[in-house]
Protein backbone atom coordinates (compact mmCIF):
# COMPACT_ATOMS: atom_id res chain seq x y z
CA UNK A 1 0.00 0.00 0.00
CA UNK A 2 0.68 3.61 -1.15
CA UNK A 3 0.42 6.48 2.08
CA UNK A 4 0.73 9.66 1.25
CA UNK A 5 0.81 11.82 4.46
CA UNK A 6 0.84 15.58 4.93
CA UNK A 7 2.67 15.85 1.17
CA UNK A 8 3.60 19.46 0.44
CA UNK A 9 5.84 20.80 -2.53
CA UNK A 10 6.52 24.30 -3.71
CA UNK A 11 8.25 25.55 -6.49
CA UNK A 12 9.61 28.90 -5.54
CA UNK A 13 6.99 31.04 -3.99
CA UNK A 14 3.99 28.64 -5.52
CA UNK A 15 2.66 26.06 -3.29
CA UNK A 16 1.13 23.72 -6.16
CA UNK A 17 0.35 20.77 -3.03
CA UNK A 18 -0.69 21.68 0.24
CA UNK A 19 -0.62 19.15 3.12
CA UNK A 20 -1.79 15.95 0.76
CA UNK A 21 -3.03 13.15 2.43
CA UNK A 22 -4.12 9.65 0.83
CA UNK A 23 -4.33 6.09 0.83
CA UNK A 24 -3.70 3.93 -1.91
CA UNK A 25 -4.49 0.09 -1.28
CA UNK A 26 -3.66 -2.83 -3.01
CA UNK A 27 -5.81 -3.88 -5.43
CA UNK A 28 -8.20 -0.57 -5.74
CA UNK A 29 -8.17 2.39 -8.07
CA UNK A 30 -7.85 5.77 -6.30
CA UNK A 31 -8.88 8.70 -8.34
CA UNK A 32 -6.82 12.09 -8.10
CA UNK A 33 -9.17 14.53 -9.81
CA UNK A 34 -9.52 18.47 -9.96
CA UNK A 35 -9.59 21.23 -12.30
CA UNK A 36 -6.08 22.47 -14.67
CA UNK A 37 -3.49 23.54 -12.06
CA UNK A 38 -4.98 21.79 -8.88
CA UNK A 39 -1.91 20.46 -8.30
CA UNK A 40 -2.42 16.76 -9.69
CA UNK A 41 0.60 16.27 -11.78
CA UNK A 42 2.60 17.73 -9.11
CA UNK A 43 1.44 15.50 -6.51
CA UNK A 44 2.26 12.26 -8.39
CA UNK A 45 5.81 13.84 -9.48
CA UNK A 46 6.68 13.89 -6.32
CA UNK A 47 5.41 10.43 -5.33
CA UNK A 48 7.02 9.49 -7.75
CA UNK A 49 10.64 11.21 -7.02
CA UNK A 50 11.13 13.27 -9.98
CA UNK A 51 10.79 16.40 -7.91
CA UNK A 52 11.22 16.51 -3.60
CA UNK A 53 8.58 17.76 -1.41
CA UNK A 54 9.52 20.37 0.73
CA UNK A 55 7.46 18.51 3.62
CA UNK A 56 5.64 15.33 4.25
CA UNK A 57 6.09 11.64 3.81
CA UNK A 58 5.25 8.96 1.34
CA UNK A 59 5.95 4.98 2.60
CA UNK A 60 5.40 2.14 0.65
CA UNK A 61 4.57 -1.05 2.41
CA UNK A 62 5.35 0.72 5.04
CA UNK A 63 8.93 1.80 4.12
CA UNK A 64 9.75 5.75 4.47
CA UNK A 65 10.63 6.63 0.37
CA UNK A 66 10.01 10.19 0.43
CA UNK A 67 12.40 11.58 -2.11
CA UNK A 68 13.73 8.76 -3.34
CA UNK A 69 14.79 8.70 -6.70
CA UNK A 70 12.59 7.44 -9.41
CA UNK A 71 15.12 4.58 -10.18
CA UNK A 72 15.14 3.33 -6.97
CA UNK A 73 11.35 3.70 -6.59
CA UNK A 74 10.62 1.45 -9.91
CA UNK A 75 13.00 -1.29 -8.32
CA UNK A 76 10.92 -0.89 -4.98
CA UNK A 77 7.59 -1.42 -6.44
CA UNK A 78 6.58 2.28 -7.60
CA UNK A 79 6.32 3.18 -11.12
CA UNK A 80 4.50 6.75 -12.49
CA UNK A 81 3.43 6.33 -16.47
CA UNK A 82 3.59 10.59 -17.27
CA UNK A 83 1.32 13.00 -18.65
CA UNK A 84 1.55 13.05 -22.74
CA UNK A 85 1.67 8.95 -23.72
CA UNK A 86 5.37 8.71 -22.56
CA UNK A 87 6.92 6.59 -24.98
CA UNK A 88 9.56 6.94 -26.68
CA UNK A 89 8.78 7.70 -30.46
CA UNK A 90 12.54 6.81 -31.90
CA UNK A 91 12.25 3.31 -30.72
CA UNK A 92 10.11 0.02 -31.72
CA UNK A 93 7.22 -0.79 -29.96
CA UNK A 94 9.33 -4.03 -29.06
CA UNK A 95 12.33 -1.74 -27.40
CA UNK A 96 10.01 0.50 -25.43
CA UNK A 97 8.60 -2.60 -23.35
CA UNK A 98 12.15 -3.87 -23.29
CA UNK A 99 13.06 -0.75 -21.17
CA UNK A 100 10.29 -1.05 -18.99
CA UNK A 101 11.85 -4.62 -18.06
CA UNK A 102 15.38 -4.29 -17.79
CA UNK A 103 15.33 -3.85 -14.08
CA UNK A 104 13.89 -7.39 -14.00
CA UNK A 105 15.79 -10.64 -15.00
CA UNK A 106 15.65 -11.58 -18.53
CA UNK A 107 13.79 -15.25 -18.24
CA UNK A 108 11.18 -12.80 -16.09
CA UNK A 109 11.28 -10.55 -18.69
CA UNK A 110 9.84 -12.75 -21.62
CA UNK A 111 6.82 -13.37 -19.27
CA UNK A 112 5.96 -10.67 -18.74
CA UNK A 113 6.46 -9.40 -22.01
CA UNK A 114 4.10 -12.09 -22.98
CA UNK A 115 1.32 -11.15 -19.90
CA UNK A 116 1.14 -7.67 -21.30
CA UNK A 117 0.87 -8.12 -25.19
CA UNK A 118 -1.78 -10.85 -23.85
CA UNK A 119 -2.95 -7.58 -21.91
CA UNK A 120 -2.84 -5.16 -25.29
CA UNK A 121 -3.26 -7.47 -28.18
CA UNK A 122 -2.73 -4.66 -30.58
CA UNK A 123 0.71 -4.04 -29.38
CA UNK A 124 1.10 -7.80 -30.03
CA UNK A 125 0.23 -6.62 -33.65
CA UNK A 126 3.01 -3.65 -33.99
CA UNK A 127 5.58 -5.08 -31.92
CA UNK A 128 8.25 -3.81 -34.85
CA UNK A 129 6.66 -0.49 -35.68
CA UNK A 130 8.19 2.86 -34.13
CA UNK A 131 6.15 4.52 -31.62
CA UNK A 132 5.64 7.24 -33.73
CA UNK A 133 3.55 5.13 -36.00
CA UNK A 134 1.35 4.32 -33.18
CA UNK A 135 -2.48 6.05 -32.56
CA UNK A 136 -2.60 8.12 -29.76
CA UNK A 137 -4.73 4.86 -28.03
CA UNK A 138 -2.05 2.53 -28.82
CA UNK A 139 0.43 5.15 -27.42
CA UNK A 140 -1.41 5.07 -24.13
CA UNK A 141 -1.45 1.43 -23.74
CA UNK A 142 2.68 0.73 -24.37
CA UNK A 143 3.08 3.56 -21.76
CA UNK A 144 1.17 1.79 -19.34
CA UNK A 145 2.33 -1.95 -21.23
CA UNK A 146 6.27 -0.45 -20.58
CA UNK A 147 5.51 0.86 -16.74
CA UNK A 148 3.81 -2.90 -16.07
CA UNK A 149 7.14 -4.47 -17.56
CA UNK A 150 8.10 -3.92 -14.41
CA UNK A 151 5.98 -5.62 -12.33
CA UNK A 152 4.78 -2.43 -10.13
CA UNK A 153 2.95 -2.84 -6.92
CA UNK A 154 1.80 0.74 -7.38
CA UNK A 155 1.23 2.28 -10.57
CA UNK A 156 0.75 6.50 -10.64
CA UNK A 157 -1.50 7.36 -13.84
CA UNK A 158 -1.27 10.84 -14.82
CA UNK A 159 -4.07 11.80 -16.97
CA UNK A 160 -4.23 8.84 -19.37
CA UNK A 161 -6.99 10.28 -21.34
CA UNK A 162 -5.91 13.51 -22.52
CA UNK A 163 -6.26 13.63 -26.08
CA UNK A 164 -7.98 10.36 -26.60
CA UNK A 165 -11.16 9.72 -27.84
CA UNK A 166 -13.96 8.56 -24.60
CA UNK A 167 -14.12 5.28 -25.83
CA UNK A 168 -10.81 4.37 -25.69
CA UNK A 169 -10.43 6.38 -23.12
CA UNK A 170 -13.23 3.92 -20.76
CA UNK A 171 -11.87 1.16 -22.60
CA UNK A 172 -7.79 2.08 -20.88
CA UNK A 173 -9.13 2.74 -17.79
CA UNK A 174 -11.58 -0.14 -17.47
CA UNK A 175 -8.71 -2.65 -18.17
CA UNK A 176 -6.70 -0.93 -15.52
CA UNK A 177 -8.75 -1.60 -12.99
CA UNK A 178 -9.74 -4.88 -13.79
CA UNK A 179 -5.45 -5.03 -13.86
CA UNK A 180 -5.57 -3.81 -10.33
CA UNK A 181 -8.50 -6.28 -8.40
CA UNK A 182 -6.50 -9.68 -10.43
CA UNK A 183 -3.03 -8.75 -9.35
CA UNK A 184 -3.26 -6.37 -6.26
CA UNK A 185 -1.86 -3.80 -7.80
CA UNK A 186 -2.61 -0.43 -6.00
CA UNK A 187 -3.33 2.47 -8.67
CA UNK A 188 -3.79 6.04 -8.29
CA UNK A 189 -5.13 7.76 -11.29
CA UNK A 190 -4.92 11.19 -11.34
CA UNK A 191 -7.49 12.86 -14.05
CA UNK A 192 -9.37 15.63 -15.33
CA UNK A 193 -12.19 14.27 -16.64
CA UNK A 194 -13.62 13.18 -13.66
CA UNK A 195 -16.74 11.50 -14.76
CA UNK A 196 -14.54 8.78 -15.99
CA UNK A 197 -12.19 8.65 -13.17
CA UNK A 198 -14.75 8.27 -10.84
CA UNK A 199 -16.61 5.41 -12.96
CA UNK A 200 -13.90 2.94 -12.69
CA UNK A 201 -12.31 4.34 -9.09
CA UNK A 202 -12.79 2.54 -6.03
CA UNK A 203 -11.97 5.73 -3.67
CA UNK A 204 -11.17 9.45 -4.90
CA UNK A 205 -9.92 12.32 -3.83
CA UNK A 206 -11.03 16.11 -5.20
CA UNK A 207 -8.06 18.46 -5.07
CA UNK A 208 -8.06 22.40 -5.43
CA UNK A 209 -5.64 24.54 -5.48
CA UNK A 210 -3.56 22.29 -4.29
CA UNK A 211 -5.37 21.68 -1.14
CA UNK A 212 -7.76 17.65 -0.65
CA UNK A 213 -11.08 19.64 -0.15
CA UNK A 214 -13.63 16.22 -0.40
CA UNK A 215 -12.34 12.79 -0.22
CA UNK A 216 -14.33 9.07 -0.24
CA UNK A 217 -15.85 6.30 -1.68
CA UNK A 218 -16.13 7.38 -5.84
CA UNK A 219 -19.49 6.39 -6.28
CA UNK A 220 -20.18 8.75 -3.39
CA UNK A 221 -18.11 11.65 -5.15
CA UNK A 222 -19.80 11.19 -8.38
CA UNK A 223 -23.26 11.35 -6.77
CA UNK A 224 -22.34 14.88 -5.34
CA UNK A 225 -24.15 17.47 -6.79
CA UNK A 226 -23.04 20.31 -5.38
CA UNK A 227 -18.88 19.32 -5.30
CA UNK A 228 -19.46 18.41 -9.18
CA UNK A 229 -20.99 22.20 -10.00
CA UNK A 230 -18.30 23.84 -7.55
CA UNK A 231 -14.88 21.55 -8.41
CA UNK A 232 -15.68 19.49 -11.55
CA UNK A 233 -17.33 20.60 -13.70
CA UNK A 234 -19.87 18.48 -15.05
CA UNK B 1 50.09 1.29 -65.59
CA UNK B 2 46.59 2.48 -66.83
CA UNK B 3 44.32 4.98 -65.91
CA UNK B 4 42.17 2.42 -64.08
CA UNK B 5 44.94 1.01 -62.34
CA UNK B 6 45.84 4.37 -61.32
CA UNK B 7 42.46 4.63 -59.70
CA UNK B 8 42.43 1.43 -58.05
CA UNK B 9 46.05 2.48 -56.97
CA UNK B 10 45.13 5.72 -55.30
CA UNK B 11 41.48 4.31 -53.79
CA UNK B 12 43.54 1.26 -51.80
CA UNK B 13 46.04 3.60 -50.60
CA UNK B 14 42.99 5.73 -49.09
CA UNK B 15 41.47 2.43 -47.51
CA UNK B 16 43.69 2.86 -44.16
CA UNK B 17 43.23 6.95 -43.51
CA UNK B 18 39.74 6.02 -44.69
CA UNK B 19 39.00 3.22 -41.54
CA UNK B 20 40.72 5.90 -39.09
CA UNK B 21 38.09 8.75 -40.08
CA UNK B 22 35.72 6.19 -39.96
CA UNK B 23 36.66 5.08 -36.17
CA UNK B 24 36.64 8.85 -35.16
CA UNK B 25 33.21 9.32 -36.95
CA UNK B 26 32.05 6.22 -35.02
CA UNK B 27 32.92 7.70 -32.09
CA UNK B 28 31.32 10.78 -32.82
CA UNK B 29 28.26 9.23 -33.47
CA UNK B 30 28.28 7.31 -30.08
CA UNK B 31 28.45 9.90 -27.90
CA UNK B 32 25.48 12.06 -30.18
CA UNK B 33 23.55 8.56 -29.57
CA UNK B 34 24.06 8.40 -26.02
CA UNK B 35 23.43 12.25 -25.37
CA UNK B 36 22.48 14.44 -28.08
CA UNK B 37 26.16 15.67 -27.83
CA UNK B 38 28.80 16.50 -30.60
CA UNK B 39 32.17 15.85 -28.32
CA UNK B 40 34.56 17.98 -30.24
CA UNK B 41 37.35 16.96 -27.57
CA UNK B 42 37.23 13.16 -29.40
CA UNK B 43 40.34 13.98 -31.17
CA UNK B 44 41.93 15.60 -28.12
CA UNK B 45 41.51 12.49 -26.60
CA UNK B 46 42.86 10.31 -29.33
CA UNK B 47 45.98 12.44 -29.44
CA UNK B 48 46.40 12.17 -25.28
CA UNK B 49 45.83 8.53 -24.94
CA UNK B 50 47.87 7.84 -28.25
CA UNK B 51 50.93 9.89 -26.40
CA UNK B 52 50.01 8.04 -23.54
CA UNK B 53 50.40 5.04 -25.83
CA UNK B 54 53.96 5.04 -27.11
CA UNK B 55 54.59 6.21 -23.06
CA UNK B 56 53.53 2.97 -22.23
CA UNK B 57 54.44 0.85 -24.93
CA UNK B 58 57.43 -0.80 -23.68
CA UNK B 59 55.65 -1.67 -20.24
CA UNK B 60 52.49 -2.86 -21.62
CA UNK B 61 50.22 -2.56 -25.22
CA UNK B 62 47.00 -2.33 -23.63
CA UNK B 63 46.95 0.95 -20.79
CA UNK B 64 46.36 3.34 -23.32
CA UNK B 65 42.85 1.12 -24.14
CA UNK B 66 42.20 2.19 -20.17
CA UNK B 67 43.07 5.42 -20.73
CA UNK B 68 40.39 5.83 -23.45
CA UNK B 69 37.65 5.28 -21.30
CA UNK B 70 39.07 7.18 -18.70
CA UNK B 71 39.35 10.34 -20.69
CA UNK B 72 36.17 9.81 -22.33
CA UNK B 73 34.57 9.58 -18.49
CA UNK B 74 36.32 12.72 -17.37
CA UNK B 75 35.06 14.57 -20.93
CA UNK B 76 31.41 13.63 -19.73
CA UNK B 77 32.33 14.93 -16.36
CA UNK B 78 33.79 18.00 -17.34
CA UNK B 79 31.48 18.83 -19.71
CA UNK B 80 27.76 17.19 -19.96
CA UNK B 81 27.07 16.43 -16.51
CA UNK B 82 27.42 20.20 -14.98
CA UNK B 83 25.94 21.72 -17.86
CA UNK B 84 23.10 19.69 -19.47
CA UNK B 85 20.77 20.95 -17.47
CA UNK B 86 21.03 23.82 -19.39
CA UNK B 87 21.10 22.83 -23.27
CA UNK B 88 23.21 20.49 -25.28
CA UNK B 89 25.15 23.28 -27.47
CA UNK B 90 26.59 24.16 -24.23
CA UNK B 91 28.22 21.09 -23.88
CA UNK B 92 29.30 21.37 -27.47
CA UNK B 93 31.12 24.49 -27.19
CA UNK B 94 32.76 22.80 -23.80
CA UNK B 95 34.11 20.38 -26.06
CA UNK B 96 35.79 22.59 -27.75
CA UNK B 97 37.28 23.94 -24.41
CA UNK B 98 38.32 20.22 -23.41
CA UNK B 99 40.07 19.80 -26.48
CA UNK B 100 42.41 22.74 -26.32
CA UNK B 101 43.22 21.84 -22.75
CA UNK B 102 44.08 18.54 -23.88
CA UNK B 103 46.25 20.13 -26.77
CA UNK B 104 47.52 22.81 -24.44
CA UNK B 105 48.53 19.85 -21.91
CA UNK B 106 49.97 17.44 -23.89
CA UNK B 107 52.59 20.00 -25.58
CA UNK B 108 53.45 21.12 -21.72
CA UNK B 109 54.05 17.36 -21.13
CA UNK B 110 55.74 15.84 -24.31
CA UNK B 111 56.29 19.03 -26.78
CA UNK B 112 54.82 20.25 -29.74
CA UNK B 113 57.39 18.42 -32.01
CA UNK B 114 55.98 15.56 -34.72
CA UNK B 115 57.15 12.07 -32.82
CA UNK B 116 57.37 8.58 -34.81
CA UNK B 117 54.84 5.99 -33.70
CA UNK B 118 56.42 2.38 -33.88
CA UNK B 119 54.99 0.02 -36.00
CA UNK B 120 52.97 -2.94 -35.24
CA UNK B 121 52.55 -4.41 -38.53
CA UNK B 122 54.15 -3.84 -41.79
CA UNK B 123 53.26 -0.82 -43.25
CA UNK B 124 54.74 -1.12 -47.19
CA UNK B 125 53.04 -2.53 -50.05
CA UNK B 126 52.28 -5.95 -50.15
CA UNK B 127 54.24 -8.08 -52.85
CA UNK B 128 53.36 -10.53 -54.80
CA UNK B 129 55.66 -11.89 -57.08
CA UNK B 130 57.12 -8.77 -58.98
CA UNK B 131 54.09 -6.43 -58.33
CA UNK B 132 53.67 -4.64 -55.21
CA UNK B 133 50.27 -3.30 -54.44
CA UNK B 134 49.43 0.72 -52.94
CA UNK B 135 48.07 -1.84 -49.74
CA UNK B 136 49.53 -2.88 -46.68
CA UNK B 137 49.13 -5.20 -43.94
CA UNK B 138 48.61 -2.58 -41.82
CA UNK B 139 45.88 -1.24 -43.74
CA UNK B 140 44.17 -4.09 -43.88
CA UNK B 141 44.69 -4.85 -39.95
CA UNK B 142 43.32 -1.16 -39.69
CA UNK B 143 40.30 -2.15 -41.90
CA UNK B 144 39.74 -4.95 -40.09
CA UNK B 145 39.38 -3.23 -36.08
CA UNK B 146 37.12 -1.08 -37.69
CA UNK B 147 34.89 -3.35 -39.03
CA UNK B 148 35.10 -5.91 -35.95
CA UNK B 149 34.56 -2.44 -33.86
CA UNK B 150 31.20 -1.52 -36.16
CA UNK B 151 30.11 -4.81 -36.09
CA UNK B 152 30.51 -5.26 -32.07
CA UNK B 153 29.23 -1.71 -31.11
CA UNK B 154 25.66 -2.39 -33.73
CA UNK B 155 25.38 -5.71 -31.70
CA UNK B 156 25.62 -4.29 -27.98
CA UNK B 157 23.49 -1.15 -28.91
CA UNK B 158 20.72 -3.67 -30.90
CA UNK B 159 20.89 -6.76 -28.47
CA UNK B 160 21.97 -5.91 -25.43
CA UNK B 161 19.45 -4.31 -22.27
CA UNK B 162 22.82 -1.25 -21.21
CA UNK B 163 22.46 -0.97 -25.45
CA UNK B 164 18.88 0.19 -25.38
CA UNK B 165 18.91 2.37 -22.17
CA UNK B 166 21.82 4.12 -23.80
CA UNK B 167 19.66 4.76 -26.92
CA UNK B 168 16.66 5.49 -24.96
CA UNK B 169 18.37 7.82 -22.92
CA UNK B 170 19.51 10.09 -25.86
CA UNK B 171 15.56 10.68 -26.53
CA UNK B 172 13.97 10.82 -23.42
CA UNK B 173 16.16 10.66 -20.19
CA UNK B 174 12.97 10.89 -18.33
CA UNK B 175 11.00 8.35 -19.59
CA UNK B 176 14.10 5.99 -19.00
CA UNK B 177 14.63 7.03 -15.29
CA UNK B 178 10.89 6.05 -15.00
CA UNK B 179 12.10 2.48 -15.89
CA UNK B 180 14.21 2.21 -13.30
CA UNK B 181 17.42 3.27 -15.09
CA UNK B 182 20.28 5.27 -13.96
CA UNK B 183 20.79 7.49 -16.51
CA UNK B 184 23.43 9.43 -15.34
CA UNK B 185 25.35 5.58 -15.62
CA UNK B 186 24.42 4.82 -19.44
CA UNK B 187 25.60 8.50 -20.34
CA UNK B 188 28.70 7.71 -18.86
CA UNK B 189 29.24 4.36 -20.07
CA UNK B 190 28.60 6.17 -23.72
CA UNK B 191 30.82 8.68 -23.29
CA UNK B 192 33.63 6.39 -22.07
CA UNK B 193 32.64 3.80 -25.06
CA UNK B 194 33.22 6.44 -27.49
CA UNK B 195 36.69 7.15 -25.71
CA UNK B 196 37.79 4.08 -26.15
CA UNK B 197 37.32 3.82 -30.14
CA UNK B 198 38.23 7.74 -30.31
CA UNK B 199 41.35 5.82 -28.67
CA UNK B 200 42.05 2.91 -30.74
CA UNK B 201 41.54 5.19 -34.04
CA UNK B 202 44.57 7.61 -32.49
CA UNK B 203 46.50 4.60 -32.16
CA UNK B 204 46.12 3.37 -35.16
CA UNK B 205 46.69 6.39 -37.43
CA UNK B 206 49.77 7.62 -34.90
CA UNK B 207 52.31 4.77 -36.82
CA UNK B 208 51.46 5.78 -40.49
CA UNK B 209 51.09 9.50 -39.82
CA UNK B 210 53.08 10.57 -36.42
CA UNK B 211 52.10 12.03 -33.74
CA UNK B 212 51.95 16.03 -32.33
CA UNK B 213 49.24 17.71 -30.14
CA UNK B 214 47.61 18.70 -33.31
CA UNK B 215 48.16 16.20 -35.68
CA UNK B 216 44.97 14.89 -35.72
CA UNK B 217 42.65 18.27 -36.20
CA UNK B 218 42.29 17.54 -39.67
CA UNK B 219 40.94 14.13 -38.64
CA UNK B 220 38.15 16.02 -36.91
CA UNK B 221 37.32 17.85 -39.79
CA UNK B 222 37.16 14.79 -42.27
CA UNK B 223 35.73 12.34 -39.29
CA UNK B 224 32.57 15.11 -38.62
CA UNK B 225 31.95 15.66 -42.04
CA UNK B 226 31.51 12.14 -42.75
CA UNK B 227 29.31 11.86 -39.23
CA UNK B 228 27.06 14.32 -40.31
CA UNK B 229 26.83 12.80 -44.02
CA UNK B 230 25.91 9.89 -42.43
CA UNK B 231 23.36 11.51 -40.60
CA UNK B 232 24.89 11.78 -36.93
CA UNK B 233 22.78 8.82 -35.86
CA UNK B 234 24.03 5.89 -37.65
CA UNK B 235 27.00 3.54 -37.07
CA UNK B 236 27.25 1.83 -40.57
CA UNK B 237 26.58 5.53 -42.03
CA UNK B 238 29.42 7.03 -40.21
CA UNK B 239 31.55 3.62 -41.19
CA UNK B 240 30.89 3.83 -44.91
CA UNK B 241 31.12 7.94 -45.36
CA UNK B 242 34.55 7.67 -43.22
CA UNK B 243 36.15 4.92 -45.70
CA UNK B 244 34.57 7.18 -48.61
CA UNK B 245 36.02 10.42 -47.33
CA UNK B 246 39.42 8.66 -46.82
CA UNK B 247 39.24 7.29 -50.44
CA UNK B 248 38.02 10.83 -51.94
CA UNK B 249 41.22 12.28 -50.33
CA UNK B 250 43.44 10.06 -51.57
CA UNK B 251 42.08 10.12 -54.83
CA UNK B 252 42.19 13.90 -54.71
CA UNK B 253 45.60 14.16 -53.40
CA UNK B 254 46.83 11.37 -56.07
CA UNK B 255 45.32 13.25 -59.17
CA UNK B 256 46.10 17.10 -57.36
CA UNK B 257 47.59 17.53 -54.60
CA UNK B 258 47.71 17.09 -50.60
CA UNK B 259 46.33 20.25 -50.34
CA UNK B 260 43.42 20.30 -51.96
CA UNK B 261 42.17 16.72 -49.53
CA UNK B 262 40.31 19.22 -47.19
CA UNK B 263 38.70 21.40 -49.80
CA UNK B 264 36.93 18.03 -51.44
CA UNK B 265 35.80 17.25 -47.94
CA UNK B 266 34.05 20.49 -47.63
CA UNK B 267 33.12 20.38 -50.70
CA UNK B 268 31.13 17.28 -49.69
CA UNK B 269 29.64 18.32 -46.50
CA UNK B 270 28.54 21.73 -48.48
CA UNK B 271 27.07 19.43 -51.44
CA UNK B 272 25.51 17.04 -48.58
CA UNK B 273 23.82 20.58 -46.83
CA UNK B 274 22.44 21.59 -49.68
CA UNK B 275 20.81 17.94 -50.93
CA UNK B 276 20.02 16.05 -48.07
CA UNK B 277 20.31 18.04 -44.92
CA UNK B 278 19.14 15.10 -42.62
CA UNK B 279 22.37 12.75 -43.69
CA UNK B 280 21.80 9.69 -46.00
CA UNK B 281 20.80 7.39 -43.10
CA UNK B 282 19.14 9.66 -41.03
CA UNK B 283 15.32 9.07 -39.81
CA UNK B 284 13.31 11.93 -39.88
CA UNK B 285 13.67 13.66 -37.09
CA UNK B 286 16.79 12.03 -35.90
CA UNK B 287 18.71 14.88 -35.34
CA UNK B 288 16.14 17.12 -33.16
CA UNK B 289 17.96 17.54 -30.16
Amino acid sequence: MLEIDDLSLSYGPVEAVRGVSLRVPAGQVTAVIGANGAGKSSLLRCVAGLVAPSSGRVTLDGADVTAHAPEALVRRGLVLVPEGRSTIPELTVRDNLDLGGLTRPRAERRETSAEVLDLFPRLAERLHVHASALSGGERQQLAIGRALMSRPRVLLLDEPSLGLAPLIVTQILELVARLARETDLAVLLVEQNAATALRVADDGAVLHLGSVVAAGPAAELAEDEGLRHAYLGY
Amino acid sequence: MNPLEVLVGYLLGGVANGAVIALIALALVLTWRSSRVINFAQVGQAMFTSFIALSVQQATGLWWLAAGAVLGLVVYLLTLRPIRRSDSSGAIIATFGILIALQAGAAMIWGGDLVAFPQPFPASGIETGDRVWPISIYDLVVLGVAAALVLGLSLFLTRTGIGLAMRASAFQPEVVRLSGIDVRKTLALGWALAGIVGSLAGVLIAPISSLSPNSFDLLLILAFTAAVIGGLDSLVGAVMFGLGTGLLLSVVTGYSSAEDAPLAALILLALNLLLKPGGVFARPGARDV
